[in-house]
């Protein structure tokens, strides 16, 4: 399973409107469940604010990666949220974060949950990809971007 | 007059190149104190200057005088919440484990070199204790953060064992000398060195430490005070009958534990003192030696060390401190590898001479080869070794700078300087940074001008920003202003996610599809990873569960509050 399977282009979103942390996981679970019908967006929200209640999902560095099991959902599904500007996200180091890795994945897929979050996390844990990736100026440059260093990944 | 002129000029010279040189132990990795060892053997009266130095006595006294120095400053320096996990363990092996190395290194002594076995026990006794200073600079110096339970035990091992080593010491000298009457009359020795040098040392350092803290004195002064007021708790210990150096490193422990303003004027001012110490101790030691009579013993007393390396310090350690403490195999190995002697030896090495036993100067040789040896093979390796058995946790972003205000006797405000390292505060505004409540910015400088930070002030790499903050502050301080270098290096150690240690683990069981125990189902994440740990936890330690490495990455007192998630 590799993540740019995952992640199809209409799931890579430019300019998101912040606000807060629950704004955003609010505005994805809306999203993501008009996306994927068999989703309810209420189950996702509160499964997602459940795990940050564990404590934060914000790695550091202006990134966030929330992620949660859904017996909803038949195949791991990821989004990538770039927000308009940056949000308190109680971050490990108390930074802003303004770019986001959503990952959804069914309840019974836990080892596959585990390496695509290491694998999410190695990406964004380069500084010259979180750069090019607040740089990006288009929807279309930031998909791009992010494929490009997908698979880059995933080949190395 | 032209004598008191000449040692002004070695004197000083000497000193000045030492501190010169430990330059060089920084670029080369050569253990500090063998430089300083070789500077005063080249000094010596077969090296290049030829001074002859053979005053055992007045080598004595120099040495007494820089131990108690250097134990002092161990004592400051020793916060008694690392007891906590360090104590019982150090002590076991402060006291047995000497004991143990001692008998073994006396047996084998014994054998290599034909004594009787008081003698090579004698030998034991004096290569018994670890070195504090030796130790400590040198992992200090290698920029080595160890876990806090080796890196606890180590200190207070090495602060506490020299009585006993000094204790056994004296007890083999005065039976060879033939002072010492039967088995009572040594177990009341026994009882009142330590009796009298706990009391006296814990009594004394309690009423310093009140003192110094209610005295209104001119700051260079407080440094001065607490060194003479150690030093009399020294000499009333051992006037007394007990162990001076027992009783010198509590008083030093209580002093330090004490908060307090006086600390930060008491602290560098010691610190310099201890270098001090072991400069000129072991400059003298390395004038006092001969080289060429080391060279002669220089086979067998190579022996005795790897001995002492190889057998004596691994058993002592695998017998004190492995059944009864919660030690992994990787720190049992560290602490039985970083048995480094230093000073001690040498000048207990002096007790036979001064005594008058039999043949002295061949427990000195031995002892100097044996720190010789210790230093070179154990020193040299020591980050390898901390590396190797992964006994290291990182360390994170610190302030530049720090100093207290001075305003509030007590929980006093400091101002904290960092450098914006981190590229992703580039940019950022001043109020979206998630700053501690009770802390401020400032001032910020920028191009060597300092600007009003505001709100909207965008930060900037190379900036400096000054914090006035409390300590407890300190944690999301030095987490907001990390670099990314170090942010990378504490991200491999402890993984990318962090729990919070007040997690419920069901909730964690049920976010990541893992199974718990009936009686695992009502623990907090603290809890169950303390319990996994077994003993007590520290930063670093980790646990395998599920796939994941559960890393402890933060702690408060005695209790987890952070968990790192490290996934493969």
């Amino acid at each position: 399973m590799t993540l740019e399977t995952i992640l199809p282009p209409e799931r890579v979103l430019f300019d998101v409107p912040g606000g807060s942390k629950k704004r955003v996981l609010e505005f994805f679970s809306t999203f993501i469940a008009q996306n994927i019908p068999s989703l309810d967006s209420q189950e996702v929200f509160s499964r997602l604010i459940g795990r940050e209640r564990l404590g934060s999902t914000g790695i550091g560095n202006g990134v966030a990666i929330p992620h949660a099991r859904s017996p909803h959902c038949s195949a791991p599904i990821a989004g990538f949220l770039k927000l308009a500007e940056a949000i308190d996200f109680d971050a490990i180091d108390g930074d802003p974060v303004d770019l986001v890795f959503v990952l959804l994945v069914p309840e019974e897929a836990d080892d596959t949950h585990l390496s695509l979050l290491g694998q999410v996390a190695t990406i964004m844990n380069d500084a010259d990809t979180r750069q090019k990736l607040r740089k990006a100026g288009s929807q279309r440059e930031l998909l791009e971007l992010l494929t490009a260093k997908i698979r880059e990944q995933t080949t190395s | 007059m032209d004598a008191i002129y000449m040692f002004f000029l070695v004197g000083g010279s000497l000193m000045a190149l030492s501190i010169l040189a430990s330059r060089l132990s920084s670029m080369m990795g050569v253990p500090l104190l063998l430089i300083f060892l070789g500077l005063g053997m080249l000094a010596g009266e077969e090296g290049v200057l030829g001074v002859v130095f053979d005053d055992y006595s007045m080598a004595f006294a120099i040495g007494h005088l820089a131990l108690a120095m250097i134990l002092l400053d161990g004592g400051l320096r020793t916060r008694l919440k690392t007891f906590r996990v360090g104590f019982k363990p150090a002590l076991s092996l402060a006291t047995f484990g000497v004991f143990i190395t001692s008998a073994i290194v006396g047996v084998i002594a014994m054998w290599i070199f034909d004594l009787t076995i008081v003698q090579g026990l004698l030998v034991g006794a004096i290569v018994g204790s670890t070195d504090a200073a030796a130790v400590f600079s040198m992992l200090s110096g290698r920029g080595v953060n160890l876990n806090e339970r080796v890196g606890a035990t180590l200190e207070i091992e090495s602060g506490t064992n020299d009585p006993m080593a000094i204790f056994l010491t004296l007890m083999l000298v005065e039976l060879l000398v033939g002072d010492i009457g039967g088995p009572t009359e040594t177990l009341l020795f026994f009882i009142s060195q330590f009796g009298i040098g706990l009391i006296v040392g814990l009594g004394g350092g309690w009423l310093s430490a009140k003192l110094l803290r209610w005295l209104d004195l001119a700051p260079g002064l407080y440094a001065m005070l607490a060194l003479a007021l150690g030093f009399s708790v020294f000499g009333l210990t051992s006037v007394l009958g007990g162990s001076g150096f027992l009783a010198i490193y509590l008083a030093g422990l209580m002093i330090g534990n004490q908060p307090g303003r006086h600390l930060n004027f008491i602290l560098p001012v010691h610190d310099g003192l201890a270098w001090l110490s072991q400069i000129g101790l072991f400059l003298v030691l390395g004038l006092l030696v001969t080289p060429s009579e080391l060279w002669d013993v220089a086979l067998p007393a190579g022996l005795v060390a790897l001995a002492l390396i190889f057998i004596a310090r691994p058993l002592a350690v695998l017998i004190t401190i492995k059944p009864f403490f919660k030690f992994r195999w990787r720190e049992t190995f560290f602490i039985a590898w970083v048995g480094l002697r230093g000073a001690v030896p040498i000048v207990l090495a002096i007790f036979p001479v001064i005594g008058g036993v039999e043949n002295a100067s061949l427990y000195f040789n031995v002892a100097f080869a044996v720190v010789l040896m210790s230093l070179l093979i154990q020193g040299g390796s020591l980050t390898l070794m901390a590396k190797w058995l992964k006994v290291e946790v990182p360390v994170g972003t610190v302030p530049n700078r720090r100093g207290p205000l001075g305003i509030l006797p007590e929980n006093d405000f400091e101002l904290f300087v960092y450098g914006v390292e981190n590229q992703d505060l580039e940019d950022v505004p001043i109020r979206l940074l998630r700053f501690p409540s009770g802390a401020l910015i400032s001032a910020l400088f920028r191009n060597h001008t300092m600007l009003h930070p505001k709100g909207s002030t965008r930060l900037k790499l190379g900036d400096v920003i000054c914090v006035i903050g409390r300590s407890e502050d300190l944690y999301s301080l030095n987490r907001l202003f990390n670099g990314d270098a170090k942010l990378k290096q504490e991200r491999a150690f402890f993984g990318t996610f962090t729990l919070d240690g007040s997690a419920q683990m069901q909730d964690i069981a049920q976010a990541y599809g893992l199974t718990l125990s009936p009686g695992e189902q009502n623990m907090t994440l603290a809890e169950f990873i303390a319990l996994r740990v077994g003993g007590h936890p520290v930063v670093g330690d980790d646990v395998d569960w599920h796939g994941i490495h559960w890393v402890v990455s933060d702690m408060e007192g005695g209790k987890i509050t952070r968990v790192g998630l490290r996934l493969y």
